[in-house]
């Protein structure tokens, strides 16, 4: 008997996590309030550049500045990538201020209303110096240096020469595109929170906090703080949605924990939602300036790129303030085969909030730029935009396969996924209607996205961790309840029930009787975290050699207990089996803990708890892909775009569970969704941020989702253990390119294109107005 | 000020600032967690509680309004039908990840279901627009509904 086929590797389970959300009893960091509990409201920048040159507080509140908490080291994420310019980010400001919500004093008090009291009371001094708030204003010779020790405004310049000017002479086709993308809030619906505690008895900080990378975040504070890092303890309880932005190092998390280690109480701050907005709307700025040339096939002849990514004004740990501008240069040729390329790649300083890798990273906008610039080309060589595709897709007999910039594709058939994505919408019908005059539009738009890259990707980029062997720990509890310990975060991803099918897998345990213990770095093996769709390749792995492990010790025991070799016993359904004779693994763990008299003394001493490290061999990364179609009407009287039709065709290697497999791409591409069309953070010239409810910063909501259909496909990794691949960031890549390829299909009749995102009715009407339409 | 309200059926005097709203005084004082705030200012729906036996934003009422008011929180939903029919088919069609936005759905989810038995998903999709979810895109929150809607239809 091989362990149940629904309950394994593939299983659409149900999920062991929903039931304490469905009533109410998950537990977030705003939910947990000790006794003598302290709360803080944070005085922050209202301006985005200046010399700060006091704070006058109110009398008798406990208000603390940079002065008053002497002893916190600055926050610093370098890279070693040639040329880096690192900045220090210091807890509280020191001597300036670089962006508006920028972290000045904390005000403490009992509740949260009076905290906010005190800031309110608090006065300012500061004298008002040029703001830098465009990221190309950034770079214009003469701007003001936002660190006056920097030569210019850019953390990182990346460049990749060819010359590529022979091109003119023998393209059919040549475009030429300026494209820009606003920059976004990843708004996960709980924001962030710290509950700083010290533990006298321990001489230990605990710092309950909504983390993505529990241990990353001690690691920092113990650095910042001075602390050793048996002296810290991360704690993240649930946690409402994270998508990159609670994969930091808070100013926050050491400001509380500052004032908890002088204070004696436990101290507290709860991020509310104009603190969100307008101190941390912090990713997705990019600026292409792109040229292709193709053949009249719409094979390319070749692509130049000149991008920059507005970083803001400090480099976040542990990211960086370059990973996203340059990894431009190594993901834009996507999943083509691309034969000759020139980039240029600038993390360029502004005044305005630090960025944050968000869901997809750079490949959202990559994507944009390069799948918008095939349909330019489609357009000028009066091709289907599938045509220039296939003409450029690396093809499946390719496998594995490097490309130019050494990206590792492990396996795939690409060109199927455009066929089945283009065969499930009715092209000819979307054609009919345009014949008929109608604004409705066909976009497609196809990417690959490496997830799970390990060790030999990460290295070169020097950032303050580079992940490794992932751990996990499987032990049995002297009841035969498995308890499975991971030191990565399960936020939504489902790991409690996902982790439990592949030790179920493994095992045979019943995932009822599978317990995961993830979240807090006293209890788990360490970890750089969840990101970079790294879980389910990496925990997975790693589980399911900690559970193989765990499995030969209760085969050891097991043979003892039926009083035969270890050759002769298997592992079936939760059973060490010996011909017709059988223990359960429960009785092995009550043996082993609780009954030892019945053991031989020579009996294997190893134990019932295993940690185990994994890495896939090679750890380039795998890449999931898919291929999003859509049809899309365009209301030329209001600029206003309605899907009509979402089709998506994903690979994402072996499915451990399809029912959490289309959860993650549902979700990803309703955020995509809101990149293409709603989701903006604008500022004004002095770097104002100019929304500041969810009211003027739009997420999608029920009714701006259309009901979405997604085919799979399943091509195993050759490199993971269960050929699964990592694709939590997916959904939201593919959306904004199709989107807008499916909106300029509509309204190429009329000449008129949009370049810039998010397309918003104000933004299609401004194209058709330039095009003389509206 | 002192306020005397039911809270899940019992009746509960708490004292507030005027300037607390429901929803804080619910997770402060009475310690129902259960409610999530999402945003402070009406928009995202996580805080949706019934009051007076129809949702309402507990972010957007005062805690000194609601004197006399009977407020039901996801945690006062043991015994409901409904309530329990949502849950089942919230798990079934993966309606939730990170939770946060879950309690708040429910509450608008009984409501649609006894309010508009005949809804189609065009109109469960109108009923949801005041409540955000950044997670699921949705799909399993509409299908979860539908679901409880026909066989509720087809019990009848």
């Amino acid at each position: 008997m091989t362990p149940t086929p629904s309950k394994g590797v593939g299983a659409s389970l149900r999920r062991k996590e929903d039931a304490r959300f469905l009533h109410g009893r998950g537990r977030y960091v705003g939910d947990i309030r000790p006794a003598g509990t302290l709360e803080v409201a944070f005085l922050r920048s209202p301006v985005a550049h200046a010399r700060l040159l006091g704070v006058q507080k109110p009398d008798g509140g406990l208000v603390f500045t940079a002065a008053d908490l002497p002893g916190i080291a600055p926050i610093r994420a370098n890279s070693a990538l040639p040329g880096f310019r690192a900045s220090d980010q210091p807890a509280l400001a020191q001597g300036k201020l670089r962006h508006v919500g920028e972290l000045i004093a904390a005000c403490v008090a009992p509740s949260r209303a009076e905290a906010e009291d005190l800031a309110a009371a608090c006065l300012l001094d500061y004298e008002a110096l040029p703001v830098i708030a465009d990221m190309l204003a950034a770079r214009a010779p003469g701007a003001a240096l936002i660190h006056e020790h920097w030569p210019d405004n850019a953390f990182l310049e990346t460049r990749r020469d060819e010359d590529l000017s022979d091109l003119d002479a023998c393209a059919a086709a040549k475009v030429h595109r300026r494209l820009r993308t606003a920059r976004q809030h990843m708004a996960p619906l709980e924001g962030r929170g710290v509950l700083a505690e010290w533990d006298p008895r321990l001489e230990q900080l605990i710092v309950t906090t909504a983390a993505q990378m529990p241990h990353v975040t001690k690691t920092g504070l113990a650095e910042c703080l001075g602390l050793d890092e048996g002296q810290v303890r991360v704690v993240a309880p649930d946690v409402g949605g994270g998508f990159g932005y609670k994969g930091i190092l808070l100013a926050e998390e050491l400001v509380c924990a500052a004032l908890a280690m002088r204070l004696g109480r436990p101290v507290r701050w709860i991020e509310d939602r104009l603190e969100q907005l307008t101190a941390n709307a912090n990713c997705r700025e990019h600026y292409y300036d792109v040229t292709a040339w193709a053949d009249e096939q719409g094979k390319l002849l070749g692509v130049e790129v000149d991008a920059t990514v507005d970083a803001g004004a400090y480099s976040l740990y542990p990211f960086s303030a370059c990973l996203e501008a340059a990894q431009i240069g190594s993901i834009f040729p996507g999943p083509y085969t691309l034969p000759r390329f020139r980039f240029r790649t600038v993390s360029a300083c502004t005044n305005k909030p630090p960025i944050l890798p968000y869901r997809g990273v750079a490949r959202t906008g990559v994507c944009y730029a390069m799948e918008t610039t095939l349909d330019a080309l489609a357009r000028q060589l009066k091709l289907p935009p599938e045509a220039v595709r296939q003409a450029n897709l690396v093809p499946p007999d390719a496998m594995p396969y490097r490309n130019l910039v050494g990206k590792v594709f492990d396996s795939g058939d690409y060109p199927e996924a455009l066929r089945r994505a283009v065969a499930a919408v009715d092209v000819a019908a979307v054609r009919a209607r345009q014949a008929a005059g109608e604004a409705v539009g066909f976009g497609l738009s196809v990417f690959c996205e490496q997830g799970a890259h390990g060790t030999s990707v990460y290295h070169g980029w020097g950032i303050p961790f580079v992940p490794g062997f992932e751990q996990a720990q499987a032990r049995f509890t002297p009841d035969g309840v498995l308890e499975l310990r991971v030191g990565l975060h399960s936020h939504g991803q489902g790991l409690e029930t996902t982790l439990a099918q592949v030790a179920h897998e493994i095992l045979g345990v019943d995932p009822a009787r599978v317990r995961l213990v993830h979240g807090d770095t006293a209890l788990t093996p360490y970890s750089t975290g969840t990101w970079g769709s790294r879980a389910m390749v990496m925990a997975g792995g790693a589980v399911a050699e900690a559970c193989r492990q765990l499995g030969e010790r209760a085969l050891a025991i097991g043979a003892a207990l039926l009083q035969t070799d270890r050759a002769s016993v298997r592992l079936v359904a939760g059973q060490v089996v010996a011909g017709d004779a059988a223990v359960s693994l429960d009785q092995v763990a009550r043996t082993w803990f609780r009954s030892p008299q019945n053991l031989p003394t020579d009996v294997d001493r190893g134990g019932l708890e295993v940690t185990a490290g994994y890495r896939p061999d090679p750890d380039t990364g795998t890449h999931s892909y898919a291929a999003h179609a859509v049809v899309a009407k365009v209301c030329t009287e209001t600029g206003m775009v309605t899907l009509e039709q979402y089709v998506i065709v994903e690979d994402g290697g072996v499915l451990v569970n399809p029912m959490i497999v289309d959860g993650q791409v549902l979700g990803g591409v309703a955020q995509g969704i809101g990149t293409a069309l709603y989701e903006e953070m604008p500022f004004d010239t002095e770097g104002q941020p100019l929304a500041g409810t969810l009211a003027d910063y739009l997420l999608p909501g029920a009714t701006e989702v259309p009901d979405i259909r997604i085919d799979h496909m399943e091509t195993p990794s050759p490199w993971t253990r269960f050929g699964q691949k990592g694709l939590g960031e997916s959904g939201a890549i593919g959306p904004p390119a199709a989107i807008v390829n499916a909106i300029n299909d509509a309204l190429a009749p009329l000449g008129a294109e949009v370049l810039d995102l998010p397309a918003t009715p104000a933004r299609v009407l401004a194209a058709l107005t330039k095009a003389g339409r509206a | 000020m002192s306020i005397t309200l039911a809270v899940n059926g019992a009746l509960a005097t708490v004292a507030a600032e005027p300037r607390t709203h429901l929803a804080d005084l619910l997770r402060g004082e009475l310690l129902l967690t259960g409610t999530h705030l999402g945003c402070e200012h009406g928009v995202c729906g996580a805080c949706t509680v019934e009051v007076d036996g129809a949702p309402a934003r507990s972010c957007l009422i005062h805690a000194g309004a609601c004197g006399g008011a009977s407020v039901r929180t996801i945690e006062g939903f043991a015994e409901d039908a409904v309530m329990a029919a949502l849950r089942e088919s919230f798990s079934a069609e993966h309606a939730l990840q990170c939770g946060y936005c879950t309690p708040g759905m429910l509450v608008v989810a009984r409501d649609i279901v006894l309010r508009l038995p005949d809804a189609d998903e065009a109109r469960v999709r109108e009923e949801l627009a005041g409540n955000l979810c950044r997670c699921t895109g949705y799909r399993g929150i509409v299908r979860a509904i539908l679901g409880v809607l026909a066989a509720r239809r087809a019990a009848a």
